[in-house]
């Protein structure tokens, strides 16, 4: 073969990988930094500058950094509590509310054994979170498993209660005259040990190696096999005797108890007590980051870490912009419907 | 309990829910036609954003219901694009376009916070002005509450009894069907989205200028979640929402008429009651064809859409 | 199928929804800030531990950088504005002091981010306004002990770290006295947030002064378990009226939906938190109370300015000129008018104690013995709510 059809050929790969994962991430950013550039131009502010502010802030300086990472943490997990589930074929819109149950159940623990050594506590905190979590997902399985209702409903449903539960619990055993919609600071012994002084916690080294767990799982095991099956065709693997039920069950409630240990480790790690409505869209994040990933892990790290890095610049565009803190969230649904329209900048080629 | 104390919670639920009522209308036209918009919150945020800015601009809340429905309309229009034109998933669309609405929301609403809006008009009916003070005060509503009965009958008609509604629903039932019958389901689609923000604009118009009267971020609360579930637990038909909405607005109110009465309920476990209700609804009539969900719709909660 | 159209029409779409954007943020309200009524004198003070000036300013820089967050927005006509109004009363006193904003700060550790930013941004001084920014600000406190840090209504103090805040259970007492005058019905409401020692206190002294002129009245507190749930406080607020409360008050951050709807409905409504309450009410007003630390602020600025700055529990009241109350509304009697302000000059002169025993509570238990007195800091921990008042006290 002649050098030049090799180079060709080489190039036109690149083309194809740019056009395919990168240019989806590429254009994703693009369009959606020019469009909410206009809205920074309109209300009178330097796109320019603003953006200047938003990158620098956060991949300027190891703080900045390590705050974003300390975002990344609970998407990554409540992706992954999404990407499971949609293996074989199940929609668990449900990571709000098995996030809030998750924390709810690590509390009590920090609350209940506070005088335990952190060695003890810990590990029954994450335990806890994660019985949580899956027993909040543990009705929609039930449900779906038999035929009743679909999870997807049962799920959304249960996340406006979740909130609600926890409020009761806060207002109520776990109340005091000296706080507002709080339960007592966890003890030091409660809380997530933090890398060296950022706020990153074990959180995150947690949730890179449950998505490692997680590709290793469905590629080499025997039971990721069987739900790569039932999610091609669940009707062909249960004549083939695999027990669709009972994966749904399982599987969900797996989805569930990632969930509950994201919420575990924003309570533990992050806060340091249970506040109601703490959760600021992480569990609907998730969903977002897994659908737009394909529930691939390595995209799901990556998109998380891109949604992170737009939500805590946000924080410092406020301050220089004075645009209120909510207005970040234009940016971030720019970029979500920029790829759910699958427009790209290369034209001709559409992105799946 | 006093008949008066009675009569007190279903004055709250009307004044509380008459907002809830037009989400859930519009939510039900959407779903009717298989879509369901995880958005709503959205779009509820910016037509309530966008009633509150029209109003204290021009001083005239008439002009700021008329931009607020037009506002749900088009925001609704964003989540047809997406969802129609360009074949996104539903659920995600739904979820990026609340957060789009969050945003937005706030850009417009900022200048707005903390202005008093002086809100519409609020009148008896002709019997009921001649009651005693303490029984008229309880039914002195604006026009859109009135209306809020109404609405929902209207769109019932116009789901139940006229071509365009049938349209709706068969495009909700299976698309190509439809389109081999010769309608054009992206059109409809369009439609249905459209019609159904410019009920929710409506909904968050009465919410903002009407009730709460004044604008706030994230001030609905959630009721779009809510609106969504009401849609569910009236099994998609727009006479049964008006029960639904009542029974889910009346809480607050219910609570407190507890409380003064001795009884102490916890208002969180109240406000649980409605999903749970609608979770029990589901399991015990999810298999009947007469309360089924449209079909496509079907599809969406199944992933196969 | 054709997308040109499609396209022409989101593009239209998207410019619309731009354009409102734009001009929503490029509007400003015009307000005429409320004449406060202020007396200047000097804070209490407690015990002080030393503390280093801050870093030498620079020749051409503001002398301070002060940081700023509210947990609100500053424009709710509400504690968000009377906090913000106070900061920026700092930079009308002191020409070299730059303040830096943050409004709709999250709380607890979601405050953390944002005061990390202030202080990369160069601020010496921050002051931090909602009561769930105590923790993360002390935290921090510790983490950068040359910046000083001030927060509003706690209790933490250490060596860079203060707290400061109005005293307003006596201003509770008069507006209590103003409302049992002028209510019809005998039934008073309070929305409040949540049941928080300082909520259950101000209420209590509310009833109790309501009580003083009118021993037939209750008082019915309901919940909204949110600083600022607008519709929530709508929900409450009609709630409270349709069950025949006819003077209706708050502590939740902006009272302009309680007032609002109050207004409309006919009832009387008492304000708290920003003098700016009033506006809400332009005929069913009675009176209200609003902080007004300006001149507080100020002088904890100074100190750190000439590096005297000594951590003090700060805590100054009506008479101090840290709160102020409103003018009375137009349907106020004038023998109602006079009776507040005897109240107030019997209180000012230390002859009546709002929390002076025997008070009962809603069980009939003795919570203050006879002879006993309520003290400040008993208040915060405060589980009950007076004898005659409806609702929950957890």
């Amino acid at each position: 073969m002649s050098t030049s059809a090799e180079s060709g050929r080489r190039s036109s790969v690149i083309i194809q990988m740019l056009s395919g994962t990168v240019g989806r991430y590429l254009s994703m950013l693009v369009i959606a930094l020019l469009l909410f550039g206009i809205i920074i131009l309109i209300s009178g502010r330097n796109p320019i500058t603003s953006y200047r502010e938003l990158f620098g802030s956060t991949l300027g300086s190891w703080r900045g950094f390590s705050e974003v990472l300390v975002a990344m943490t609970p998407m990554v997990l409540t992706a992954l509590a999404v990407a499971l589930p949609a293996r074989i074929g199940l929609i668990n819109v449900g990571g709000e509310g098995q996030l809030y149950m998750g924390a709810c159940a690590a509390t009590w623990g920090a609350l209940t054994f506070s005088a335990a050594p952190a060695w003890l506590l810990l590990p029954l905190m994450i335990v806890l979170g994660m019985l949580g979590g899956a027993l909040w997902a543990l009705i929609p399985g039930l449900l779906r498993a038999m035929g009743l209702v679909n999870e997807t409903i049962t799920t959304l449903l249960l996340n406006a209660v979740a909130p609600l539960l926890v409020a009761y619990f806060v207002f109520g055993f776990w109340h005091s005259p000296m706080d507002t919609n709080r339960t007592p600071n966890f003890v030091e012994a409660a809380r997530l040990p933090t890398l060296a002084d950022t706020r990153i916690d074990l959180g995150l080294l947690i949730g890179i190696f449950l998505l490692a767990a997680f590709w290793l799982f469905m590629r080499y095991t025997r039971w990721g096999l069987e739900m790569r099956a039932i999610g091609g065709n669940p009707e062909a693997a249960q004549r083939n005797g695999v027990p669709v039920k009972l994966y749904i069950v399982i599987v969900l409630c797996a989805g569930g108890a990632i969930a509950g240990l994201a919420g575990m480790a924003q309570v533990s790690g992050y806060y340091g007590v249970l506040l109601t409505g703490f959760s600021r869209g992480a569990g609907f994040l998730g969903f977002l980051i897994s659908w737009l990933s394909f529930g691939n892990p390595v995209s799901i790290l990556l998109t998380s870490f891109l949604v992170a890095v737009i939500l805590t610049g946000g924080s410092m565009l406020q301050l220089t912009t004075a645009l209120p803190y909510a207005v970040i969230n234009i940016l971030l649904a720019m970029a979500l419907f920029v790829v759910l329209s699958g427009i790209n900048i290369f034209p001709g080629r559409r992105t799946t | 309990m006093t008949a008066l104390a009675i009569l007190g919670v279903l004055s709250s639920a009307l004044f509380s829910g008459a907002s809830l009522l037009y989400a859930t209308l519009g939510e039900t036209i959407n779903q009717r036609a298989g879509i369901v918009n995880l958005g709503l919150e959205g779009v509820l945020l910016i037509s309530g954003a966008t009633a509150v800015a029209v109003t204290s601009l021009t001083g005239n809340p008439y002009f700021g219901i008329l931009a607020a429905v037009l506002a749900g309309g088009l925001t609704n229009i964003i989540m047809a694009f997406l969802v129609v034109t360009r074949k996104g998933n539903q659920l995600a669309s739904g979820l990026a376009l609340m957060f789009f609405g969050f945003g937005v929301s706030a850009l417009i609403g900022r200048a707005f916070v903390g202005l008093r809006i002086d809100g519409l008009p609020r009148f008896a009916l002709p019997g009921l002005a001649n009651l005693p003070p303490r029984y008229s005060s309880l039914f002195q509503f604006d026009m859109l509450i009135y209306l809020a009965i109404p609405a929902a009958v209207f769109v019932w008609w116009l789901l139940f009894r006229t071509r365009w509604g049938l349209g709706v629903r068969a495009v909700g039932e299976n698309a190509d069907t439809a389109f081999a019958a010769g309608r054009n389901p992206n059109l409809v689609k369009y439609q249905a989205l459209f019609a159904g923000g410019l009920l929710a604009g409506l909904g968050a118009a009465h919410l903002t200028i009407a009730y709460v009267l004044n604008w706030s971020e994230f001030m609905t609360g959630g009721r779009g979640f809510i609106a969504i579930a009401l849609v569910i637990f009236s099994k998609w038909n727009p006479i049964r929402a008006i029960a639904g909405a009542l029974l889910f607005s009346g809480a607050v109110a219910f609570q407190l008429l507890l409380q003064a009465s001795g009884v102490e309920i916890s208002p969180f476990l109240l406000d649980t009651l409605p999903y749970l209700l609608t979770i029990l609804v589901l399991m015990l009539w999810g298999g009947s064809r007469k309360y089924a969900a449209p079909a496509s719709l079907g599809r969406v909660y199944m992933g196969t859409e | 199928m054709n997308k040109k159209p499609l396209y022409s029409v989101m593009g239209a779409l998207m410019v619309l929804a731009l354009l409102l954007a734009a001009c929503g943020t490029a509007e400003t309200p015009t307000e005429a800030p409320a004449e406060p009524t202020t007396t200047a004198q000097e804070p209490v003070q407690e015990e002080p531990t030393a503390v280093p000036p801050p870093e030498e300013p620079t020749e051409e820089g503001p002398c301070l950088i002060i940081g700023a967050l509210h947990g609100g927005p500053i424009n709710d006509a509400g504690y968000n504005q009377a906090m913000h109004e106070s900061v920026m009363a700092i930079a009308d006193n002191i020409d070299c002091v730059e303040i830096i904003e943050a409004e709709n700060v999250p709380e607890e550790a979601g405050a953390t981010t944002t005061i990390e930013n202030m202080i990369s941004e160069g601020a010496g001084m921050i002051i931090a306004t909602a009561f769930n920014h105590q923790y993360p600000a002390l935290e921090l406190a510790g983490k950068y002990p040359d910046v000083i840090f001030e927060h509003a209504g706690g209790w933490e103090m250490s060596g860079n770290f203060a707290n400061f805040f109005g005293e307003p259970p006596e201003a509770w007492y008069l507006m209590g006295v103003a409302a049992g005058n002028m209510t019809e019905t005998d039934k008073l409401g309070f929305v409040a947030a949540f049941p928080l020692g300082w909520t259950l206190t101000f209420a209590n002294a509310f009833h109790l002064g309501a009580l003083s002129v009118n021993p037939d009245v209750e008082t019915t507190v309901s919940y909204t378990f949110n600083w600022g749930d607008s519709a929530k406080e709508a929900d409450a607020t009609n709630a409270l009226i349709n069950q025949g409360a006819d003077v209706i008050t708050m502590h939740v951050d902006s009272p302009a939906t309680v007032i609002s709807t109050a207004e409309t409905r006919g009832a009387y409504s008492v304000g708290f938190q920003s003098l700016h309450a009033q506006e809400f009410a332009p005929e069913y007003w009675i009176s209200g109370t609003g902080y007004t630390l300006g001149d507080t602020l100020t002088w904890l600025t100074s100190t750190v300015l000439d590096g005297t700055w000594e951590p003090i529990f700060l805590r100054c009241g009506l008479w101090d000129g840290c709160m102020a109350m409103a003018p009375f509304g137009p349907r106020v009697p004038q023998e109602v008018q006079d009776e507040v302000m005897d109240v107030s000059a019997v209180l000012e002169a230390g002859d009546l104690v709002v929390f002076a025993g025997p008070i009962y509570d809603q069980d009939g238990n003795v919570v203050v013995a006879e002879g006993e007195v309520l003290t400040p800091d008993l208040m915060s921990s405060v589980d009950w709510l007076v004898q005659g008042m409806v609702g929950s006290s957890q």
